[in-house]
């Protein structure tokens, strides 16, 4: 041992020697843990992760980060009715981040680019998977499987693939040339599309399954429920799905001057939207609330918020927590409908009862009503898997009970959410549970992967900022087809990804490095193995728990050590 | 809730090739989440490697020196309680008589400042030695048992300064350091809080810039002496300085030149309430009600004095006092 004389010095730095690591009873660790913009997507995506890549200007890298869940993000960005942004942490600090605008902005950024989707063509032999119905649902399951290495059929009933995007959304909110080149674009990478197709006259559910190890069916839903008042229905009758397809396919609508749209949902507002635009009066009648701050979620109409609200800009009339009682007559042409107001009250076992209050009468003067009061699976060769149920019963996965190999969703699944984004989902989950049925493998458990709260996130370190307004077609110029959302241009999306707290995902701000009072952070140049450029020191960390409250985005977490 | 792995990067390299000066090492005998430490480190980071300290007894010079160890990367040298000073005034001429241009740093806590080392403090400044002189700020004794000091807050409790019959903690006021210090006339005086890192780095780095004597008072928690969580001393730093009671204010030739503006004042509570030493504030006694509103009222003085409230949206934010970005990017 060194003898040291009075006036002695030590030597720079040498407390190294001591290990203060052994003062500590936990240790903090690096944890990534889901943004809520994650879990609430429907589709899988993960908006964090790409608004990261986006915020580091690796904007290809982006957008595959989104194509790893959804290859449809231009038509998403448009039509989605985005819980992610509901979700967001953000929300309860300024403004949400506008997720859905910088996933448009990548999609068609891809679009206009050229960027591969991130797959490898299947080898040859691969095992064949068919797919039933090229709507969103349809498209997504095609392009997993393909992903997954699997030969894959996409039959359509129609001339064209698209579904529901193509025959049901109009092309304000979706324009036909962003619609036609994403999709041409995902089936080009391989998928063989048969379309004219249909199951049940051309080619059967058995002769599909001979031909193919497994069939995902998402055929949509077709056929419009009964409509009638008390047995009445006018003679001429055209359901609103009808219209809304005559519509978008070939311009027409019924020569009206006034119409009640009897129902709530994106059908019944997109069509009173295109009976404004033929000079027609709309009025839109339904048992459950406009959405608004008020509203209760489980009363709220099912059209997006968002939808309704340009509707009102343009004029249509919204008689909320109305029903029709009875259809006035003259002859058999309707000359006005009788409303009365309902609401939808509790019953004792907890279940929701429509009730119509006596005295509220009130009659409306319309020459026509068009129920949109939704579809049900036309049973067309699906005869038994729907097992006589006029949607599928599935699980999670997609997994059709007593028929093995056949797979189901999109709208066409009973609790299916109804939305584009929800399809997608399903079809990324369905050829997972493929994947995994034809390698013999079992299904990975149900993940209840928790989001991480909002009281996680450190707010002072972040600044406010407003949200980026999207400008909008004025109301007299929404005439036509022309798009009303306008979306962001680069500037505003790379200042919108910037906002993001990066929610349970380290993004290198420096803080635990640069506020540990032991030096017992140490910062990498290159990524450390957990995906941060940081690493502890136990040798030295005392275990104060410092850096993890000061960690803005919640990415350190305390374990207890002993 | 998935884990994820370590690192595989040799861990001695990489404490060898951090990219960043280190003045104070690892391995020094600091209590958890040390306050003083932190803002030790960070001090010793701006000023970079070309200083000599001299350094006053008191926890830092404690922990940082168990024989024969020394967790200092720098020359360094200890004084007495009571001479920090003029230690500083003397390794600064012979410096100076050498020709060398290093410059001197002195290191006190508030009881080798405020109390025992005032007299040589106040020497060196009127001297007018080219020295940044930095005093952490703990607001009591720490070392020697957590006795009050004249830096003690109105109303906390110390050992010496206990709630109780007679009084609500500490009978006297916080002495105006900076406001005496500033009266000697120097090019630059500041305060700082470990709670604000980049401030810090800003005026260590204004303050060596000018030829002459410099203070700088970090305001800097001591999770032992002030009774919170070591987790909380950077949160409990913050809001000493957003309540308006420790303001971050600079002061150049005795007048006011800037101070770091409120985002929003928060009530003094929500910065006592975190502490066991301000614990007999909360009690229900109306001593301890009228002693929350007396250092409400100290601290709504501040920032009514000092013009703490900015003036745009969002003052902090314009200020950049401290937002973190994508990539570590940080203001100073």
């Amino acid at each position: 041992m060194t003898i040291y004389t009075r006036g002695g010095f030590a030597l720079p730095g040498t407390s190294v020697e001591f290990k203060t690591g052994s003062w500590r009873l936990q240790r903090p660790l690096h944890w990534h843990r889901d943004a809520p913009c994650h879990t609430a997507c429907p589709a899988g995506e993960d908006a964090q992760a790409y608004l990261a890549r986006f915020a580091e200007g690796r904007l290809q890298e982006a957008w595959e980060t989104i194509a790893g869940a959804n290859p449809l993000p231009a038509i998403t960005g448009r039509v989605c009715d985005h819980p992610c942004e509901s979700g967001c942490n953000r929300g309860m600090y300024d403004d949400p981040i506008a997720i859905h605008n910088v996933e448009r902005f990548l999609g068609d950024m891809a679009l206009s680019e050229g960027w591969a989707y991130p797959v490898t063509a299947p080898a040859r032999g691969a095992v064949r998977v068919a797919v039933v119905g090229a709507g969103p649902g349809g498209l997504s399951a095609a392009y997993h499987l393909f992903r997954r290495g699997y030969r894959v059929t996409l039959l359509d009933a129609l001339p064209e693939a698209g579904g529901t995007l193509r025959t049901a959304l109009p092309a304000y909110r979706l324009p036909r040339d962003i619609l036609e080149r994403e999709i041409e674009r995902l089936l080009a990478i391989g998928i063989t599309f048969l379309p004219q197709h249909m199951l049940g006259r051309d080619v059967s559910l058995e002769e599909l399954r001979a031909d193919h190890e497994a069939v995902f069916l998402a055929p949509g839903r077709q056929q419009s429920r009964e409509w009638s008042v008390q047995g009445s229905v006018p003679r001429d009758l055209h359901t609103g799905i009808e219209v809304l397809q005559d519509w978008i396919s070939m311009g027409s609508v019924p020569q009206v001057s006034s119409a009640a749209i009897v129902g709530g949902g994106n059908t019944a507002v997109d069509l009173a939207r295109i009976l404004r635009r033929a000079g027609a009066e709309a009025h839109v009648i339904t048992h459950n609330a406009l959405p608004g701050p008020d509203a209760q979620p489980d009363d709220m109409m099912a059209a997006l918020p968002r939808e309704v609200a340009q509707a009102m800009e343009e004029g249509v009339v919204f008689h909320e927590h109305r029903g029709i009682r009875r259809l006035i007559l003259r002859g058999e042409k309707v000359v006005g409908v009788e409303m009365v107001r309902m609401k939808k009250l509790r019953r004792p076992d907890g279940t929701l009862d429509r009730v119509g209050f006596e005295g509220t009468e009130t009659v409306l003067h319309v020459d026509q009503v068009i129920p949109a009061i939704g579809q049900d699976v036309a049973p067309d060769g699906m005869e038994g898997p729907l097992g006589r149920k006029p949607f599928f019963e599935t699980d999670a996965w997609g997994r059709v009970a007593g028929h093995d190999g056949i797979f189901a969703g999109g709208d066409a699944r009973f609790h299916s959410r109804g939305t584009v984004s929800g399809a997608v989902g399903d079809g990324r989950r369905a050829a997972e549970a493929i994947d995994r049925l034809l390698r013999g493998l079992a299904l990975p458990e149900e993940g209840t992967a928790e989001a991480i709260a909002f009281e996680k996130i450190n707010l002072h370190y972040y600044e406010h900022a407003p949200r980026a307004r999207e400008p909008v077609l004025p109301v007299e110029q929404r005439t036509g087809c022309q798009e009303i959302e306008r979306g962001l241009n680069s500037e505003q999306v790379a200042a919108e990804a910037a906002r993001c707290f990066s929610c349970g995902t380290c993004f290198a701000c420096d803080n635990c490095w640069t506020l540990c009072p032991d030096e017992a952070v140490l910062k990498t140049k290159e990524l450390a193995s957990d995906g941060s450029h940081y690493v502890f020191d136990y040798d030295y960390c005392k275990g104060c728990g410092l850096c993890v409250h000061e960690c803005p985005c919640g990415f350190i977490a305390m374990e207890d050590e002993i | 809730m998935s884990t994820v792995s370590e690192t595989t990067i040799p861990i001695a390299e990489l404490r060898r090739s951090q990219l960043r000066f280190r003045g104070l090492e690892a391995g020094h005998r600091a209590c958890q989440g040390c306050g003083q430490a932190l803002a030790a480190r960070l001090v010793t980071e701006a000023a970079g490697p070309d200083v000599m300290i001299a350094n006053a007894t008191g926890c830092l010079e404690i922990f940082t020196t168990p024989w024969p160890q020394s967790a200092w990367r720098l020359p360094w040298m200890h004084s007495l309680f009571e001479n920090t000073g003029a230690l500083a005034s003397g390794m600064e001429a012979a410096l100076k008589a050498q020709g060398k241009s290093t410059k001197v740093l002195a290191f006190g806590g508030d009881g080798g400042t405020f109390d025992i080392g005032f007299q040589a403090l106040s020497g060196m400044l009127e001297r007018g030695h080219n020295v940044l002189y930095v005093c952490y700020d703990n607001e009591a004794y720490m070392n020697t048992g957590i006795q009050r000091s004249s830096s003690t807050p109105h109303a906390a409790v110390t050992t010496t300064s206990p709630s109780g019959k007679a009084r609500m903690g500490k009978r006297h006021l916080k002495k105006d350091i900076i406001s005496i210090i500033a009266a000697h006339h120097i090019p630059y005086a500041a305060t700082a809080s470990a709670a604000y890192p980049s401030d810090i780095r800003k005026k260590v780095r204004r303050a060596l810039a000018i030829e002459g004597p410099t203070f700088l008072l970090i305001h800097s928690p001591c999770p032992l002496g002030w009774g919170h969580d070591g987790s909380q001393t950077v949160e409990v730093a913050r809001l000493a300085v957003q309540c308006g009671l420790f303001p971050l204010i600079e002061l150049e030739r005795g007048e006011l030149t800037s101070v770091m503006p409120l985002r929003s004042a928060r009530p003094v509570k929500d910065y006592l309430k975190p502490q066991q030493r301000f614990r007999h504030l909360f009690q229900d006694d109306t001593r301890a009600a009228q002693e929350l509103e007396h250092l409400q009222a100290l601290a709504d003085h501040n920032i009514e004095v000092y013009g703490l409230r900015g003036t745009n949206a969002d003052p902090l934010d314009s200020d950049g006092a401290d937002t973190v970005r994508r990539g570590g990017m940080r203001w100073a």
